[in-house]
């Protein structure tokens, strides 16, 4: 399974499950859910953070954070 | 009998606007209230309370603009104020009604909030905003349909064109707010028996109620011990897994938010790319992004000293014309030297700020306006992490270059508390407009006006404090990301709105009422200790004082004018020496002679503990006092012709002037700052290690630099 920091640019992702911890409330809050679909969009130099596109807004990420969304991609 | 007139009865109200970050609600919060909002506080907490009253028909409304969130369940200090005001923990703020702001291009998180409002049983109405936005990506609501599903009002604006606004208005005056059926089914939250013990216990509506009591009561202040402990018991008899549930509920939510959406909302794919997204290949390009950072911090920088350099010398050289002006038409007197001496001064050492604060803020608040902070903030963060700061971290530490008041209250969207203590502690040392006008000043004695190629020579230097500042700031960082330690881990979730093109009324409702705040916040401060000062400069123990201006030689009858003028100033000096303000300064003479100072330099810097800018109207003060006000020289010049009595040299030659302007670098020299920093680490503690660090730190590097230089 892949988690989201994995996702190439141009690929589109579906949310497969979001890991539990700490941070799995705020996360879901914000929107990252069970089968949404999400992109990235731009690293920041030294790949971390990460901006995802999720439904019509856009969500800045560091990759510990992004490692917590696991998702499948689509063809 | 004449008929006795009643004046229709007039019902006051409270509303409290709330929504997600960047919905527009400060754009409708503005355009309803105008400049007629006012700033407080919430009890315990520095959040600015924004709010303003206005006439709603035949009612009075107070709306409260509460800070943005995505959910009541706070991640941050800013969002728990949205929690306490509207689970009404704050009595002096409970909301009668909610107006929930939703952006209408992402309903569904709008209505993730809004849904929890409904559960709460509060009466409310919804405003669908950015109505362009949505038309421009397709999407079409059908406020009809929602009214059905949500049994909440439902109007559709733009506040920014001023669509809608009017609809707003009618909902106030006619009170037009719904109390919904609850959206979830609370059941499925906390078992019935464990609901119905704590709504009967505490008195509460329903059964969502009592479950936010569960999630909150731990940590909320007003609750007695005996609850808290009852609660404890109850909750773990009845073996409930709170976090499980929250996990669920917020699935539930999302998922029958879906379904309502699924009737009122039509999507249709343009298959347009959204500006934002090309603009963000720019602006966050790996290396033009930061170029463009740079460019823009160095632009706004350039912008508020080229501008506000010919208002700041034409309030300068008036304060000074009026003081001559006053001391030609008072009688001479006491009270006339109070005016001319202690207080026109201090005034004008509070307004010649105005400029560069409200250029300051209005530049912050384009920033943050037009959504390119967070941009910043993705762009910054992993090179700030190294220093125990976060992405986050920049907002407050660049809102610290105008004044680390509102720097500090920024930290509160820093959810993380270790990341948001370091930004408290090391903030104050951005180099502040505050401490502007008095690099302005030694830079201008201790640097002559020259060029270097293109570059003047004062420019660089002042340049370089506000670099010196960043790299303090950074230093200490690090040491105290070494010296913390806290279990909680550091993250970041940060939204990029949209950009948009800056609401130039908003920018300017801003910067107008936070000018205000600040300078009637440091103006008091200011003015009392003008006043107080100029006491202590004019008066002395008298024996000292006659003793002093007895050991003067008087001049022989016949003595040419300018030996009486030197006579004359021999005597103010004396006098002044003498004064109990004079008697302070020399008494800590000793502790900073290795730095260069004089007593007179001294007792600036005793004053300046309050505010660091009284600096300047101390030293125009201590300089005025027995001068002759009628030259009508700016304070530059009267400090530059200082001259040491005994050597003979210039008081303010390089080498001190240098050590004084690294002293204010890096001195805790702010009530107001330590006031802040006060509350919003709820203790004295981290406030008090602030002062010693900085000062410590001033001391030492003052110090070295004069030992430098001399």
């Amino acid at each position: 399974m892949r988690t989201a920091d994995q996702i190439h640019i141009g690929e589109r992702a579906t949310i497969h499950r979001i890991v539990p911890s700490e941070l799995s409330l705020h996360l879901m809050e914000m929107g990252f859910l069970p089968g949404k679909e999400m992109s990235l969009l731009h690293r920041a130099p030294l790949r971390d953070p990460i901006a995802f596109r999720l439904e019509n807004t856009v969500i800045a990420l560091r990759k510990a954070e992004a490692q917590l969304i696991e998702v499948s991609l689509e063809k | 009998m004449p008929e006795v007139l009643t004046p229709p009865r007039q019902s006051t109200f409270t509303v409290a606007l709330v929504g997600n970050p960047n919905v527009g609600k400060t754009t409708i919060f503005n355009r309803l209230t105008g400049l007629r909002q006012k700033v407080g506080n919430y009890p315990g907490v520095t959040v600015d309370k924004r709010f303003a009253t206005i006439k709603a028909g035949e009612h009075e409304a107070t709306i409260i603009d509460l800070p943005g969130t995505y959910s009541i369940y706070p991640n941050s200090e800013d969002e728990v104020i949205v929690h306490r005001v509207l689970n009404g923990l704050d009595s002096s703020n409970k909301p009668d009604f909610v107006l929930a702001v939703v952006d209408m291009s992402n309903m569904e998180r709008g209505l993730f909030l809004v849904t929890q409002i409904m559960d709460m049983g509060l009466p409310l109405a919804i405003i669908l905003n950015m109505s362009d936005t949505a038309e421009e990506q397709g999407v079409k609501v059908k406020s009809h349909a929602l009214y059905q599903s949500l049994g909440v009002p439902v109007l559709q604006t733009n506040a920014r064109s001023n669509q809608g606004l009017e609809g707003i208005l009618e909902v106030l005056s006619k009170k037009m707010f719904e109390k919904p059926e609850g959206f979830l089914a609370s059941t499925d939250l906390l078992p019935a028996s464990l609901s119905e013990k704590i709504q009967q216990r505490f008195d509460l509506d329903n059964q969502y109620q009592a479950y936010q009591l569960v999630r909150f009561y731990e940590n909320e202040p007003t609750l007695s011990e005996e609850h808290r402990n009852w609660l404890q018991t109850e909750i773990e008899a009845a073996k409930y897994n709170l976090q499980a549930t929250q996990l669920e509920e917020t699935q539930y939510r999302y998922r029958a938010i879906q379904g309502v959406l699924d009737k009122a909302v039509t999507k249709t794919d343009l298959g347009r790319k959204r500006l934002t997204d090309k603009l963000d290949k720019i602006f966050l390009h790996k290396i033009g992004g930061y170029a463009i950072f740079l460019t823009i911090m160095l632009v706004i920088f350039q912008a508020v000293f080229a501008w506000s350099a010919m208002p700041m010398d034409l309030i300068d050289g008036f304060f000074a014309s009026m003081s001559a002006r006053a001391a030609g038409l008072l009688p001479p007197g006491v009270l006339t030297d109070l005016i001319t001496e202690g207080i026109i001064p201090g005034i004008g050492g509070i307004v010649i700020f105005i400029p560069q604060i409200a250029l300051l803020f209005a530049f912050l608040g384009i920033l943050e306006d037009t959504g390119y902070m967070s941009r910043v903030v993705f762009l910054m963060d992993r090179i700030m992490r190294p220093f125990g700061l976060n992405g986050k971290s920049v907002v407050p530490l660049i809102s610290g270059i105008a004044c680390a008041i509102p720097g500090i209250m920024a930290t509160r969207n820093i959810g993380n508390w270790k990341d948001r203590l370091i930004t408290i502690m090391v903030t104050p040392l951005m180099s502040c407009s505050a401490r502007l006008p008095v690099y302005v000043i030694l830079i201008g004695i201790a640097i002559p006006e020259s060029y270097i190629g293109p570059f003047n020579l004062q420019a660089v230097a002042l340049l370089g404090m506000y670099l010196l500042g960043i790299v303090a700031v950074l230093f200490t960082s690090w040491i105290l990301k070494l010296i913390l330690h806290f279990k909680e881990k550091s993250y970041l979730v940060v939204e990029m709105p949209m950009y948009r093109l800056p609401r130039w009324k908003d920018v300017l409702i801003t910067m107008y009422s936070k000018s205000k705040t600040f300078v009637l916040e440091a103006g008091k401060v200011i003015l009392a200790i003008s006043i107080v000062l100029w006491v202590l400069a004019s008066y002395g123990p008298s024996s000292a004082r006659e003793e002093a201006i007895a050991k003067v030689e008087s001049p022989a009858a016949g003595a040419t004018d300018e030996q009486l003028t030197t006579y004359e100033n021999q005597i103010a000096s004396a006098e002044l020496e003498s004064s109990y303000i004079g008697i302070m300064g020399h008494f800590i003479e000793p502790a900073i002679r290795p730095l260069g100072y004089d007593w007179k330099i001294g007792i600036a810097l005793i004053t300046s503990f309050a505010a660091r800018e009284v600096f300047v109207s101390t030293m125009a003060t201590l300089y005025s006092v027995g001068a002759d006000v009628e030259d009508e020289l700016t304070i530059q010049e009267k400090l530059n012709s200082e001259v040491n009595p005994e050597t003979g040299n210039k008081v303010f030659n390089l080498a001190t002037a240098f050590s004084l302007i690294v002293f204010y670098a890096f001195a805790m020299q702010c009530m107001s700052t330590l006031a802040v920093v006060y509350r919003e680490t709820k203790g004295w503690k981290w406030p008090v290690i602030q002062t010693v660090y900085m000062t410590a730190l001033a001391y030492v590097s003052a110090w070295v630099v004069y030992q430098i230089l001399s």
